[in-house]
């Protein structure tokens, strides 16, 4: 191999100017505590993959990672610390702001002078290239169409828990909750409803011809406002609270906000007894469930 | 050099050339402070994050899809629950440091968030996004807003309660964009809430398509740095704007980085023995219509969940359009405040009249509007973030929610701007007493630091 007989040429710019520098004192602490830090962190790495492959708890084989490292950390810096000198040196900086100065162009073959259509012609072309290939985008969703809008109840559907059992307005008693879905459509979010036995009579405006037994009425569960589950009813004050963002609605006067973000009452299910006893929607929510869109 | 590694060198060297280029690099100066180190901790975050999260991609499986769960854990036995929750309870459970994986990848993704914000702070601070840096400012903006998007998408792929309630939250938020919404939620979730598609999908945003976007700009953001030189802290005796003083890359820079990640990554496994964070064993899967109590995101999107409970209730319904306060507090503010961030560095040029380019950082103090501006902004920050809170404050307070809203809609409302006039003030006051002005260039304001000694030699 020949050795390398390119000249070693050394501008100003690529050696270090150094204006401080400091050696230091040998110490046989130092030594010592690389040494001894280096090899406890080997120590511990053998020790985190023998309890790894042990299936010890996190605890121990955690800890001996966490060890390891930060062992080998201090070796580091203390080997570094004693085998240099420490220097503070200075570079320069090119700086831009010197005023005037002429700027070359950057391409150095000039177009000859031509009709300026074709140019634009071109990159019209090309924007419009451009749009057509965000056409895939489309295929990312279905097209919304009513699928906002409606919901799993129907006419005559009945009420079930989540467990697909039938609800009778007698199961509740008064002040109790019960959640409760379209039967067939358990966990279709958008139609999670909650029915409550109120301990007062309802007032407008509850619409009064969808409360059974003049006391029991169902409320779609899906906040106004952001869409979280409004999961927790308060009877102190016959309120339903959302656990998200605290909106809070009077379950006596149809749901309407009281308290919190939420800007419109949650839609009451017109609720109705089939003949042989069981809850069901007399048809689906009238107004819009969940959150507002567009 | 050890003769193997000298002759590896030099075999290289010959081909490729490497010796002039890493003698430019070794002696490449690096200015010493401690907040400088910032954004290496983000970086090294990053690092960590990425070697737990390519281990985890080999065990978690994204799909909602309800399996019999098999594992070993007795709360579960005979249940069925989503295979991605099942997946994460079987990495927690049974893969032998599966939990130190997800434990480390979790903290180090708090970590990466709060140097990235603490990073950004530093540079506002100080003045290191002056011209000609506002580009390399910029792509850090874009970064903060990637890595909140990625960590948002990571907390919710194990599709526990919280999670899935997260992304109920962030399918109202995509619903509520005036006129396109219900388009915007169908296409990034395909279809009505919640898709098959969506874990799938959040799977491919956390694992390829956010890092990957997140190590290009990062890689940009670093050759940014290399290439422009960093800012420094103002040197008594050395003229800043022409020269950088710090330490050599080789050897103290490569010992302080190094030192730095080992401290990093042992930390973050310390944290991992002691913080049982991201264990979902106890909060279960997310089944749709329920939600437990105190359901609340990471502490990095507080802010938004606090604008979200603290805004009154606002629904605009227009001729085809709906404006709703989601969307006001999801969208618009946190787009405002980005916008703010993003426009200052011109504000301040245009107010006040600065001139040329700017190397050497300088005290907020010095520059009324920049300490106004970061404390009007910031303080606002905390606060909503503090009223994502509002619900557990109330209970260990024992003050109604309705109180403690109220106080967070007062304060959030007077108390950014309150704290803004009067530092505006303070600062101003303090230039007048010392009969200087803001400085309008680098000259001026480092002719305050006595007469450089050390001066450029020719170059």
């Amino acid at each position: 191999m020949t050795p390398d007989t390119r000249e070693p040429t050394q501008s100003p710019a690529e050696s270090l100017q150094i204006i401080a520098k400091r050696v230091p004192p040998p110490s046989q602490v130092n030594d010592a505590l690389v040494i001894g830090t280096g090899v406890a962190s080997a120590v511990c790495a053998l020790g985190f993959a023998i309890t790894l492959l042990l299936r010890t708890p996190v605890a121990v084989h955690g800890t001996l990672l966490a060890l390891s490292m930060l062992l080998f950390a201090i070796a580091t810096r203390r080997y570094f610390v004693d085998r240099y000198p420490d220097v503070e040196a200075v570079e320069p900086r090119h700086v831009n702001d010197d005023p005037g100065g002429a700027h070359a162009d950057i391409a150095e073959i000039e177009p000859i002078e031509r009709r300026p259509l074709l140019t634009r012609v071109l990159i019209a072309c090309a924007a419009i290239l451009g749009l057509g290939f965000l056409a895939p985008v489309s295929s990312l969703g279905p097209a919304p169409g009513n699928q906002l809008r409606v919901t799993a109840w129907r006419r005559g559907r009945r009420v079930v828990t989540s467990e697909g059992r039938p609800v009778r307005p007698g199961d509740i008693a008064p002040g109790g909750v019960v959640t409760a879905w379209p039967e067939g459509a358990i966990d279709v979010e958008n139609s999670a409803i909650i029915v409550l036995r109120l301990t007062t009579q309802p007032q407008p405006p509850t619409n009064l011809a969808w409360v059974v037994d003049s006391r029991v009425v169902a409320y779609s569960k899906v906040c106004t406002h952001a869409g979280c589950p409004v999961a927790l009813y308060r009877e102190r004050d016959n309120a339903l609270f959302c656990p998200c963002h605290q909106s809070t609605f009077d379950v006596n006067r149809g749901a309407v906000p009281t308290f919190g973000p939420a800007a419109r009452a949650l839609p009451q299910l017109p609720l109705g007894v089939s003949d042989s006893g069981e809850l069901m929607a007399l048809s689906d929510f009238t107004a819009q469930v969940g959150p507002a869109f567009g | 050099m050890t003769p193997l590694f000298a002759l590896l060198f030099n075999t290289l060297d010959e081909r490729l050339g490497l010796r002039r280029p890493g003698r430019k690099a070794a002696n490449k100066v690096f200015p010493h402070h401690w907040s400088f180190l910032l954004g290496e901790v983000a970086l090294f975050s990053l690092i960590v994050l990425i070697a737990t999260g390519v281990f985890l991609t080999l065990f978690y499986r994204p799909s909602i899809e309800m399996v019999d769960y098999s594992g070993s854990n007795p709360l579960y036995e005979g249940a069925r629950v989503p295979a991605a929750f099942a997946s994460i309870l079987r990495l927690s459970e049974e893969v032998p440091g599966g939990l130190l994986m997800r434990r480390i990848h979790r903290g180090a993704s708090h970590l990466f968030i709060a140097a990235t914000v603490l990073h950004m702070l530093r540079i506002l601070l100080t003045g290191a996004f002056r011209k000609p840096r506002e580009p390399n400012y910029h792509i850090g903006l874009l970064l903060l807003a990637l890595v909140l998007a990625e960590g948002f998408v990571g907390y919710s792929l194990p599709y526990d309660s919280l999670a899935g309630t997260g992304i109920r939250i962030a399918y109202s938020e995509l619903l509520s964009f005036p006129l396109i919404g219900d388009r915007l939620a169908f296409w990034v979730f395909g279809g009505l809430f919640p898709t098959g598609d969506v874990i799938p999908r959040f799977f491919v945003f956390h694992v390829l398509l956010i890092p990957g976007l997140i190590i290009a700009v990062v890689s940009i953001h670093l050759l940014l740095v290399v290439r422009q030189r960093h800012t420094q802290f103002p040197h008594p005796g050395v003229d800043g704007h022409h020269l950088i003083v710090g330490k050599p890359l080789w050897p103290w820079q490569f010992s302080e980085s190094a030192t730095l990640i080992l401290w990093v990554s042992g930390l973050l496994s310390a944290a991992a023995v002691l913080i049982p964070w991201s264990d979902v064993t106890l909060l279960g899967p997310y089944v749709p219509g329920r939600v437990g109590n105190q359901a609340q995101p990471d502490w990095f999107l507080f802010w938004v969940e606090g604008m979200l409970r603290i805004l009154p209730p606002i629904e605009i319904d227009l001729p085809g359009v709906t404006v709703s306060g989601p969307f006001i507090a999801g969208v618009l503010l946190p787009g405002l405040i980005f916008g703010a961030l993003i426009a200052y560095p011109f504000i301040e040029r245009k107010v006040y009249n600065l001139q040329g380019e700017w190397h050497v950082l300088s005290n907020p103090l010095e520059i009324p509007l920049r300490a106004a501006m970061a404390i009007g902004t910031f303080s606002f920050v905390l606060i909503v973030s503090a009223a994502a809170t509002n619900d557990v404050l109330s209970r260990l307070v024992g003050v109604p929610i309705e109180t403690v809203t109220g106080f967070f809609r007062l304060t959030a409302v007077f108390v950014p701007p309150l704290l803004a006039a009067l530092l505006h003030r303070y600062s101003t006051r303090r230039l007048a007493r010392t009969g200087l002005r803001v400085a309008p260039t680098e000259a001026e304001a480092d002719s305050r630091f006595q007469e450089p000694v050390v001066t450029l030699s020719a170059e």
